[in-house]
């Protein structure tokens, strides 16, 4: 057999060896058996002497191409191999996704401090400070400075838990307002407050009332403020409370420290006005009071009635979550069961 | 107040429907409901008795035939007691509907055909307590003749339609028909007409022996009565009787429906007594003693005190002024003669004596309201005219008075561009004018300058702000356009304490524990349970129970409640926080402070037992990391220590640490004591509370960027064996306190104690690590300070270096 011959055979075997190897390390011997200094190629090259000088380049050519492409034999099946290891570890670590995860858990804030504090941020934005206030109180910021004197009527609609016969557990949170009014300077502009918390009232708990709930006041006194004013800035409120389709209307109302005062309904964010069991048929819910700050109350602070007004509101954080998603029972804020408290997630 | 259609229609026309004007009225001035009486009910006529005989099989039955305004009388058995011939009664014919889905159908009773049902008040919708008491236990007879057929429910006004008008305590002006047409008729822009009240002047006797003495004319500013002789008492109309019902006052007599009926009519409550039971010639509003016994009209019995007005006759109380007649005097079928009183008393103390002696009713409530002390007298004598007509009394006297205080219009000055400005709107003079001229208020211009008078029947008004609310609701709270006030631009937020807590509550949240919100008031057992601050309690004067009496000097207690309340229903893993404020009262103070705090309680398993983990209960480090982690983010330039405490009490004294902030107790965490656990039914639990108001107080970080190191830094393990009773803690900062500037980090790997290690002994393994940013740090360097870290310890605490 011609050394051409021999190449050519050794090149046909080379390749088909590679072909049918099964292992990385087959391939691995073969490389080191047919292209190593010791393997048949270099043997046979040593027959090169008995070659006529001019055949030599070609015959070393040939050499040459066989080892490459025994050499590519090799690589290509060895990647051949390599992708069938991935693939079948890849199989191997298939797992089940729909088996549940541990449990990375995020804590919910309670339902009515998501409330209060949507409606802060609303405010914050509108340049209103947020002023929290005392919680016991003394009856004069209470009740005289909002134009509720001893023996007032008023006094009837709210019962009061009193700790002596000065000091009470605060009955709404406008007992901020004779504060906030006297220690405004308004040469430094309007002022814009609202004052969020907690009040008590000699009530029974049941499911309408909670001797202990939520308020949120809020007063604006300035030079030019109106009753537009304020229907602006409850009407903007309640949009972003309970939806931007909303609408608002006042009905007159009475509150001592307000002239003219109003009761706040916004149309039905259930039925869109049209009427269901959430507005009772009327396609309206009252969710607030609110008034132009009685003249009595400004001057008590000594802010002049003649050139500054001021509008005053007050709403029920309990009563805003109750309507917005549908807890009939007050309690159940008080009652701190975690399924409750939990199902109100990133709500707000 | 429920206001009658057609009573109302005598004063103003009316053309809208019920429904329409209760929302109209409720947009413009009083939230206002519409009510449909008679409603459901129909076949319900008047009928005339025929007949009358007894049942053949009963004793107490009687077969009647009733003339119901049909060709033939209907045959009917009747058992009421009070049945006869010849009375004009309500009869439900076949096929009738009565309240509460009941149907009349005709038939037989024993044996005998018949064919409806004659009716009580009561059977057909009138509470008992407002049907007349001649016909509590009977049917109802009409006091006049009335054709057989006409529909019942009209002939008894129990098919009025209404307005109810729930007024706020400054509207007690509408709680009068007159003062209510005056309302409705401002919203329709219609004027009402009154006929005044007038008597038979030719019964006016000039003198009375009657005498009448006021001591305290400044609670009681008008007194006035006038005195019928020789009356006839007896059943009143029926028009009057029907619009009491409707008001749900029950009839009953002529005299005393009579001064009802003016207290409807012009909203003056008027009190009627008989005059022979009058002690002497005299009548004395006072004081009562304390201790004076009253028996008031319904035989229920009052023990006075000084604040009571009384209405007096020698020694004989005849009435609470304001609030009650007396039992001694009240008028009955035999009185002949009537005094009659009209009056203004002061409003608190007729409310104040109401409430004590829970006695409110019609007159008080209008008198704490206020009465319009312009209208006393014409109510007067429009009750008066009204007993007069119903008993035809002999004689009428003029009126006496005891006190009397001249009524005056009130006079507002404001300015036309100042009720714009206030309304935030630009209506012209005339069109202000025009809704003041609405209410009956006269008015005067000149230029800006508005002078408007108002009428006594509006004692509400006072001031500018009260016309600019008049003006404002009659033009239409519909008509104003929302805008924003426009003033100087003003930054707004919060308080910076309050960021700060904000901030705290956001890492609670992000440690997966949810927020509860607990009551302030708790009771005693609770508040003592963890006052760790050793504060005085405050205490309510006068709790409603005992389960809210005392502000809370801790939040754990309000967080046990939960746990305990989740743990009772099976959510047994808890992790919940709260923060809000505590109460801190000083000796000697009334007020507390109210301190910010925030706590939290963890119970149960941090981790689940699942397909690929196993459970893990909470122990003392988990809660530990969540309050170093609240601290980091708290960012305070000061160290923090945890020192053992077994002084909690409630806390169990082996796991339980105050934390101290550069030696300022900032506030504790630690274990529930097991009895207190089992005392209220709750897993292990731990809790913790931190006091927001001093954290915030203290010195923050001032943070300057230092670049990430760049150099390596260099390890060692130490292990030691060392007394039991010292703590990781202490061993700690000696590591660090002689480990030299490039020391930066100590932790704990192992802790062991047991089998091969020496009794009372403890093994402990912490990794070191040591860091020169500046450079690569030379195993010398590192040697040297580790040496005399392991001399320190040696020769401090008597380690062996293992
Ligand atoms: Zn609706």
């Amino acid at each position: 057999m011609s050394l051409n011959d021999k190449l050519k055979d050794l090149r046909a075997n080379g390749i088909d060896e590679a072909k049918r190897a099964e292992r990385i390390q087959e391939l691995n011997d073969l490389r080191v058996n047919l292209l190593g200094k010791k393997g048949p190629i270099t043997k046979a090259l040593r027959g090169m002497k008995d070659v006529p000088a001019e055949e030599r380049p070609e015959i070393g050519t040939l050499a040459n191409n066989v080892k490459q492409d025994i050499q590519s034999a090799i690589e290509e099946k060895m990647e051949e191999l390599n992708r069938k290891i991935v693939a079948q570890k890849l199989e191997e670590e298939t797992i089940d996704v729909t088996l549940p995860a541990q449990p990375s858990k995020y804590g919910t804030r309670h339902i009515l401090n998501q409330t209060i504090e949507d409606i802060e941020e609303f405010f914050i934005g509108l340049g209103y400070r947020v002023d929290a206030g005392n919680e016991v109180e003394e009856d004069h910021y209470n009740f005289e400075r909002l134009n509720i004197p001893q023996n007032h009527p008023a006094r009837d609609m709210q019962d009061t838990f009193y700790l002596t016969d000065e000091l009470l557990m605060r009955t709404q949170t406008s007992a901020q307002e004779g504060r906030d009014m006297e220690s405004h300077d308004f040469s430094k502009g309007p002022l814009k407050v609202i004052s969020p918390g907690v009040v008590y009232r000699r009530d029974d708990d049941d499911a309408t009332h909670s001797h202990q709930f939520h308020q949120i006041e809020g007063l604006v006194v300035d030079k030019n403020v109106s009753m537009a004013d304020l229907k602006g800035t409850l009407e903007a409120l309640c949009r972003h409370v309970f939806g931007a389709e909303r609408e608002i209307r006042f009905r007159p109302s009475y509150f001592p420290f307000t002239e003219p005062s109003v009761e706040v309904d916004v149309s039905c964010f259930n039925c869109g006005g049209k009427g269901c069991r959430i507005c009772k048929y009327t396609g309206w819910i009252e969710v607030l009071g609110a008034g132009l700050s009685h003249p009595n109350v400004l001057e008590m602070s000594g802010i002049d009635s003649t050139v500054y007004s001021g509008f005053a509101f007050g709403l029920g954080p309990e009563r805003f979550a109750m309507l917005k998603y549908g807890v009939n029972d007050i309690r159940d804020f008080y009652l701190n069961d975690v399924r409750f408290l939990e199902q109100f997630k990133g709500v707000n | 107040m429920k206001i009658s259609v057609n009573w109302l229609k005598e004063y103003i026309p009316v053309t809208h429907t019920v429904d329409e004007m209760a929302n109209k009225i409720s947009l413009t001035g009083i939230e206002s409901a519409p009510v449909h009486n008679g409603e459901g009910l129909d076949k319900l006529v008047v009928g005339h008795i025929t007949s009358i005989k007894p049942h053949p099989d009963s004793d107490h039955l009687n077969i009647t035939t009733v003339d119901v305004g049909e060709d033939e009388d209907k045959q009917i058995v009747c058992g009421a007691p009070n049945v006869a011939n010849d009375q004009y009664v309500i009869v439900a014919l076949h096929g009738a509907h009565l309240p509460e889905g009941k149907r009349i159908k005709r038939g037989k009773i024993r044996g005998e055909e018949s064919d409806g049902m004659i009716c009580g008040l009561d059977e057909i919708g009138v509470p008992v307590k407002y049907v007349p008491e001649a016909y509590h236990n009977g049917i109802y007879v009409f006091p006049e003749a009335v054709t057989p057929g006409t529909d019942a429910l009209t002939a008894l006004g129990l098919d009025d339609d209404m307005v109810d008008m729930d007024i706020t305590p400054n509207r007690a002006d509408t709680l009068g028909m007159r003062g209510a047409a005056w309302e409705i008729g401002a919203t329709y822009d219609e004027k009402p007409s009154f006929t005044d009240a007038k008597i038979d002047e030719s019964k006016v006797k000039e003198n009375s022996d009657l005498t009448i003495e006021v001591e305290n004319k400044e609670l009681v500013p008008d007194f006035m009565v006038r005195v019928l002789k020789n009356v006839t008492v007896g059943e009143s109309p029926l028009w009057m009787q029907r619009r009491l019902w409707n008001q749900n006052i029950q009839p009953v007599n002529n005299v005393i429906d009579a001064a009802n009926y003016t207290m409807i009519e012009y909203g003056q409550p008027i009190q009627a007594y008989d005059l022979d039971k009058l002690e002497n010639d005299s009548i004395t509003v006072m004081n009562a003693h304390s201790g004076d016994k009253f028996t008031v009209d319904d035989g229920t019995n009052k023990v006075l005190n000084n604040n009571d007005l009384i209405v007096k006759s020698g020694d004989e109380i005849l009435g609470l002024a304001g609030v009650a007649g007396g039992i001694n005097a009240r008028v009955t079928a035999e009185t002949k003669n009537v005094v009659l009183e009209s009056a203004v008393f002061d409003g608190a103390v007729v409310r104040k004596a109401a409430q004590r002696h829970d006695l409110r009713g019609d007159a008080s409530n209008r008198f704490e309201k206020g009465v319009d002390n312009g209208a006393v007298s014409d109510a007067l004598l429009r009750a008066t005219q009204l007993v007069d007509e119903n008993t035809n009394a002999d004689e009428i006297s003029q009126e006496i008075v005891g006190s009397y205080t001249e009524a005056k219009p009130t006079v507002i000055q404001g300015k036309i561009s100042h009720i714009n400005h206030l309304m935030g709107l630009e209506l012209s003079s005339d069109e202000i004018l025009n809704i003041l001229d609405r209410l009956g208020f006269e008015t005067k211009l000149d230029g800006d300058d508005l002078t408007v008078t108002v009428p006594t029947r509006r004692w509400d008004m006072s001031i500018e702000a009260d016309v600019v609310e008049e003006v404002i609701r009659i033009y239409g709270y519909e008509n104003l356009k929302g805008t924003l006030p426009a003033g100087m631009e003003t930054a707004g937020g919060y308080s910076p304490k309050r960021e700060f807590s904000n901030r705290l509550r956001n890492i609670l949240l992000g440690q997966g524990m949810d927020e509860v919100i607990n009551f302030a008031l708790m009771n005693k057992q609770e508040a003592a349970d963890f006052n760790v601050i050793n504060t005085n309690y405050t205490k309510l004067l006068h709790p409603m129970t005992e389960d809210h009496e005392v502000l809370r000097t801790s939040l754990i207690p309000g967080l046990i409640n939960n746990v305990a309340y989740n743990q009772a229903r099976n959510n047994n893993d808890i992790s919940i926080f709260e923060q809000a404020r505590i109460f801190d009262r000083k000796d000697g103070v009334d007020r507390p402070k109210e301190v910010e705090y925030i706590a939290g309680a963890v119970s149960g398993n941090i981790a689940m037992d699942s397909w690929n983990t196993t459970a893990k209960a909470v122990d003392f480090y988990n809660v530990k990391a969540i309050v170093e982690e609240l601290l980091s983010f708290a960012n305070l330039d000061a160290d923090f220590d945890y020192v053992a405490t077994d002084k909690i009490s409630n806390l169990h004294p082996g796991q339980t640490a105050e934390i101290i902030a550069d030696g300022q107790a900032v506030g504790f965490i630690g274990k529930l004591h097991p009895d207190y656990q089992k005392e209220h039914s709750i897993n292990d639990t731990f809790v913790f509370e931190l006091n927001v108001d001093t954290l915030f107080g203290m010195e923050k970080r001032n943070v300057q960027a230092q670049t990430a190191p760049k150099y390596p830094s260099v390890s060692r393990d130490l292990a030691i064996l060392v007394g039991k009773d010292i703590e990781s803690g202490t061993l700690v900062k000696d590591i660090f306190a002689n480990g030299g500037k490039y020391l930066s980090e100590v932790n704990i790997f192992d802790v062991y104690q047991g089998k091969n290690i020496k009794s009372n002994h403890k093994s402990l393994g912490y990794h070191l690590e040591f860091l020169n940013p500046e450079a690569t740090l030379t195993d010398d360097q590192v040697e040297k300070a580790f040496d005399i870290i392991k001399d320190s310890l040696v020769q401090k605490f008597n380690v062996e270096i293992r």
